[in-house]
């Protein structure tokens, strides 16, 4: 392993070179970097670094200044969302719909858009159950009504007068029913490329 | 047999909208041309133009059917205020027979959808007897379950949808 001392050890600060340095260098690690953002090159391990061990804290005697090093995150106090980096998908539920996040998050104001202006759209399976939940929470700003939330959704739906539309018609609409204000409903799968598409219809 | 919760009436909300649950006790096949109408059938306003042909099953030929077809989602299915519209009325078809066995009531409107998607629904009510049935004063504001009952017609006996919107897609943005 490279024994890289960090060079401000002394003074008991931490640092991601230093970090970066004392790590097996066989890891690719998502970790945010403060400085630049070049991609960490996957280097051949060194030979004193024999198999694989994660990215487990392999020398305990790493001096960050925090005693108390037991367990995977003691070492690493990365100010984030508190994410884990898997290799699987395990737990993730946010649907991609194979686009970048920015046009997945148009896509998905202009399917509401659509919904909530025509009450019944035609789409395929993976975005309508996607969309619900964007959906609902539409409704449920306009259940509210107050001013701030009228500004929310004018920030999310695409043209304002469904805005003003849905205000206006859903506390007689939804009044009573809590949550569940869409329904899907499958057909038969697109003729140009087999998708399999659905209705979804506000409820 | 009796319609549970994953038949296509109750899911495309059919059954709620428009109709009471029913036991579906009669054939009833409707035809546009070449296609015939399955519960949930995407169809759009050039192929429906002119009337359907209709057949209905049933074994005595005393017994008489009355047909309704109507619109549930005028003029938008996200704001239904006109709902329904009623698209043809035919009483007193003879069973095993079609609809240009029975009297035309209210004659045949094709839909043209201009906003949004809408379900296009097919009902056959048992008649007591012949009957006259008077035609409504205009085809909206219709309401399927208040005409049976105003005519003693009791629960359907079949029923079917299909869907149907505006030719040229949505049509776009319009402020």
């Amino acid at each position: 392993m490279a024994t890289a001392t960090p060079t401000d050890s002394m003074h008991r600060v931490w640092s991601m070179s230093s970090l970066k340095s004392s790590l097996p260098s066989a890891v690719t690690c998502r970790l945010p970097s403060p400085s630049s953002r070049r991609p960490v090159l996957i280097s051949s391990p060194s030979p004193r670094l024999p198999s694989f061990s994660g990215l487990s804290p392999v020398n305990p005697l790493i001096s960050t200044g925090l005693p108390g090093w037991q367990s995977f995150e003691d070492g690493f106090k990365i100010i984030d969302g508190g994410g884990r980096v898997y290799a699987m998908r395990h737990g993730r539920r946010v649907p991609k719909l194979n686009r970048p996040p920015d046009q997945r998050k148009a896509l998905l104001r202009g399917l509401t858009t659509q919904l909530l202006k025509h009450g019944r759209i035609k789409t395929t399976r993976a975005r309508a159950s996607a969309m619900r939940k964007f959906v609902d929470k539409m409704i449920t700003l306009a259940k509210d009504g107050s001013l701030h939330k009228r500004r929310q959704a004018l920030g999310f739906i695409y043209e304002k007068q469904i805005v003003h539309a849905l205000f206006a018609e859903v506390p007689d609409r939804y009044g009573e029913r809590n949550g569940g204000y869409t329904r899907i409903i499958r057909t038969l799968p697109r003729r140009g490329d087999n998708a399999p598409m659905a209705y979804i219809e506000l409820v | 047999m009796s319609v549970n919760n994953r038949d296509p009436l109750v899911v495309g909300g059919v059954i709620g909208d428009v109709l009471e649950r029913f036991t579906r006790s009669i054939d009833l096949r409707v035809t546009y041309g070449q296609r015939e109408v399955t519960n949930g059938l995407d169809i759009r306003p050039s192929q429906i133009l002119n009337k359907p042909r209709v057949e209905i099953g049933g074994e005595d030929l005393r017994n008489f059917y009355t047909l309704v077809m109507v619109d549930p989602d005028v003029p938008s299915p996200s704001n239904p205020h006109l709902r329904e519209y009623l698209h043809w009325l035919v009483t007193d078809i003879p069973a095993t027979t079609g609809t240009t066995f029975g009297n035309e009531i209210v004659s045949y409107e094709s839909p043209r959808p201009t906003s949004g998607i809408h379900r296009i629904v097919l009902v056959l009510f048992r008649q007591l007897g012949r009957q006259t049935v008077y035609e409504p004063g205009w085809r909206q504001q219709f309401n399927t379950r208040e005409f049976a009952a105003l005519y003693n017609l009791g629960l359907p006996v079949a029923a079917v949808y299909f869907n149907c919107q505006r030719d040229n897609g949505c049509g776009g943005r319009r402020n």
